[in-house]
């Protein structure tokens, strides 16, 4: 009998710390962020399809897609500590998939907050191939003879060339190479350098058309957005992330598509001209 | 901690729960025939391939569904007709040893352009019937059947069988003649009733078992998938073939035919490829979203098993891969409507050498999966059920 007394009274002790502990995590008071993504040209929403922006080099261009990710997404608060979202997972938007373009992450701790930060693309630590198996990601992946892992934005159009023809391009960035400029035609990748972030591809040999690659440069960058937003407990806080396309092209750099034509996978130099550019592409600002 | 002190009165309750169903089961096995209860069919995923599937909630894999999806598939009798003259089965055009297309050797449609039952040709060539539990976003060479479809009665695989079995150009049958027929044979009700719960013979049934066997038409064992896989290397020319494939300043084919990190060798996504400059196929995309940006734009096929596929491209225009591979190179047109991912256009390709064409060639080629085109359990079978 007392046996069983005893057992009721550890099962109501337990049952009641049990309790309290739920309590406790329920109390740490969290909301909503909603991401609304817009892509904007020159002040106002981007028109896809339609030959009618001019960038800083001059060329009139239009774009008929974007895809890009973002990672190790941070809100900052105002005590100097850090949220980060979806523990730092890439997150994908594309201008073809509305779903992507309005994304919300709950838990987020209630407060005041002063910004956000996050990776343009993905860093060496996520930038993984096979990482993503599934569709939209997996179609982003990054060709392992070029450093493997995943794009890091595909923007897409066409611009009106110096011979005044609309010209496709692809504004690709993702990994860059190093290409070996003074050796021979004939020589080959060395095997250890060549795509260490996939097994797979031990054993490769460059096209003919290209020189041999003896490193990568990993070209993501960070971006940080102040902004003072409050998150309240359980209420959804929006935020617009606007993707500026035009910056793109304008500064540090002026990028002329004449001079990069409509390829940049493997040229390093207009993928880096891309990337210094990015820092200024993006603003952040809450919805009115 | 804590829950682990609790835990012991759970796993009571669920002793009991347990021992209450155990009981309840051995209660219907002394009498199967009032308990109907099919395996499910649990689908693996090939290395590096997706993870979601495109299998509709109300038409879930089982082994009994599956298997008489096979004799469904391979039985002219689909027809509606017994008519030895009057048989036509998926498998009269969709052959396994040619990818589950004709094949530019088939008997009986020259150059492997298929005609339906009356000889009306079909619309468009061939599509390969592989790895289809993967494509999301649309199937047939437009995309006219796809899971969002405003239409319900084309949103899936299922309903491409009901297409092909009424089409003109196909089968040119009538649904209720064909569920009387195989109401009548020996066998098919039992299998009915094992796959579905029910033996008689609705042609919803008909169209689920089918689609169940379509989606495990799965190739996944190349000596590429081999090769991803870590199993094999690739020879120095393949290999090269590899690289071009998925470089820009190479062959560039990756963006739309996927490689490395997308093995199903498609994006299932419509593209027009530039072979044209004008367009006057009314049933490209542009027929299916009436955005005519889509104009003349056709779904980029996989390329699992491309070398025994030919004839290539929806009208079949090219008969071989030297063929296509010097389109690509040197071939490609001009027009508004191309692409942009097609940026090599205005250097009319990506003008390969002669002996990256044979690399390129050679690459694809390593695609061919030897055990998916033999695989038996895709085979027709031996008997049909009422043969048995
Ligand atoms: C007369 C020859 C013929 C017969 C018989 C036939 N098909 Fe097809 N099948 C085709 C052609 C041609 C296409 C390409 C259709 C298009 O998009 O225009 C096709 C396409 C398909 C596709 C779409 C594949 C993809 O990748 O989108 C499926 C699924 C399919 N068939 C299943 C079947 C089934 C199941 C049967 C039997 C019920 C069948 N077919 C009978 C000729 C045939
Ligand atoms: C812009 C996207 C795109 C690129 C890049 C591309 N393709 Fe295609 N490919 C397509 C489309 C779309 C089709 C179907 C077109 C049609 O039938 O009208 C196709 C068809 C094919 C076919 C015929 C498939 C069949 O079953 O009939 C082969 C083979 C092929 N491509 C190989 C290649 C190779 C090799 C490369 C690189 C040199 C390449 N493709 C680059 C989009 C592309
Ligand atoms: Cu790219």
């Amino acid at each position: 009998m007392s046996k069983l007394i005893i057992r009721y009274l550890a099962f109501s002790v337990i049952t009641f710390f049990i309790l309290l502990s739920c309590n406790k995590s329920s109390q740490t008071p969290s909301g909503i962020v909603r991401f609304d993504v817009q892509h904007k040209a020159n002040g106002s929403t981007l028109e896809l399809n339609k030959l009618i922006y001019t960038n800083a080099a001059g060329n009139q261009y239009m774009v008929t897609e974007v895809q890009w990710f973002v990672s190790k997404v941070k809100l900052q608060k105002s005590d100097g500590s850090t949220f980060v979202l979806k523990n730092g997972e890439p997150i994908y938007f594309d201008t073809g998939i509305p779903a992507t373009l309005s994304q919300s992450f709950d838990k987020v701790p209630a407060g005041s907050y002063t910004g956000i930060s996050f990776i343009f693309g993905l860093d060496e630590t996520q930038n993984k191939s096979l990482r993503f198996t599934n569709p939209p990601e997996s179609f982003m992946f990054w060709p392992d003879y070029l450093g493997g892992g995943y794009h890091y934005m595909k923007l897409n159009g066409k611009w009106l060339n110096v011979n005044g023809l609309i010209e496709p391009f692809n504004f690709h960035l993702g990994i860059g190479q190093i290409y070996d400029t003074i050796a021979p035609k004939s020589a080959w990748v060395n095997m250890n350098d060549c795509c260490k972030s996939a097994r797979h591809c031990e054993g490769y040999q460059p096209p003919q058309k290209t020189m041999p690659i003896t490193g990568f440069v990993q070209n993501y960058f960070e971006v940080s957005l102040p902004l003072a937003f409050t998150i309240e407990e359980n209420k959804t806080q929006s935020l617009n992330l606007q993707m500026n396309i035009e910056q793109w092209f304008k500064e540090p750099h002026i990028y002329d598509h004449n001079h990069w034509g409509g390829s940049i996978m493997q040229q390093q130099a207009a993928m880096k001209a891309g990337c210094d550019n990015g820092h200024n592409v993006f603003t952040l600002s809450i919805p009115r | 901690m804590c829950l682990l002190y609790q835990y012991p009165a759970e796993v009571k309750l669920f002793q009991v729960a347990a021992l209450s169903l155990i009981i309840l089961f051995s209660g219907c096995k002394d009498n199967p025939t009032d308990y109907w209860k099919p395996t499910p069919y649990q689908l693996s995923i090939p290395f590096g391939f997706p993870t979601k599937l495109n299998i509709p909630d109300d038409n879930p894999l089982t082994v009994e569904g599956i298997e008489l999806g096979r004799y469904l598939f391979y039985d002219g009798r689909l027809t509606g007709r017994t008519h030895p003259d009057s048989l036509m089965s998926c498998a009269t055009c969709h052959i396994q040893a040619n990818g589950f297309e004709a094949g530019i050797n088939h008997p009986r449609f020259q150059g492997g352009f298929v005609h339906g039952i009356t000889g009306i040709p079909t619309r468009h060539i061939m599509l390969p019937l592989v790895n289809l539990v993967w494509n999301h976003s649309g199937y047939g060479w437009n995309g006219f059947i796809w899971p969002d479809n405003p239409n319900i009665n084309l949103r899936n695989i299922e309903d491409f069988v009901r297409v092909a079995v009424m089409a003109e150009d196909e089968m040119s049958a009538d649904t209720t003649r064909v569920k009387q027929i195989f109401q009548q044979l020996k066998g098919y009700p039992e299998l009915f009733y094992k796959a579905f719960g029910s033996d008689k013979i609705t042609f919803r049934n008909i169209e689920r078992a089918i689609a169940q066997f379509v989606r495990t038409l799965i190739s996944a064992n190349s000596r590429f998938d081999k090769y991803l896989r870590g199993e094999v290397q690739l020879n120095p020319s393949e290999l090269r073939g590899f690289v071009l494939f998925t470089t820009e300043e190479g062959a560039d084919c990756f963006h739309c035919h996927g490689g490395g990190g997308n093995p199903l060798f498609t994006t299932h996504l419509f593209y027009n490829n530039g072979k044209d400059t004008v367009f006057d196929n009314l049933h490209d995309r542009y027929y299916i979203t009436g955005n005519p940006l889509h104009t003349g734009a056709f779904k980029a096929p996989s390329l699992r098993n491309i070398a025994v596929t030919a004839p290539y491209m929806h009208d079949g225009r090219f008969s071989s891969l030297d063929e296509v591979i010097d389109f690509y190179s040197t071939g490609v047109k001009y027009s508004s409507y191309i692409d942009p991912l097609m940026h090599h256009v205005l250097r009319g390709g990506v003008r390969l050498t002669p002996s990256q064409k044979n690399d390129l060639k050679a690459f694809l080629n390593t695609l061919t999966d030897l055990d998916f085109l033999i695989n038996p359990a895709f085979a027709r079978p031996e008997k049909f059920p009422d043969q048995q």
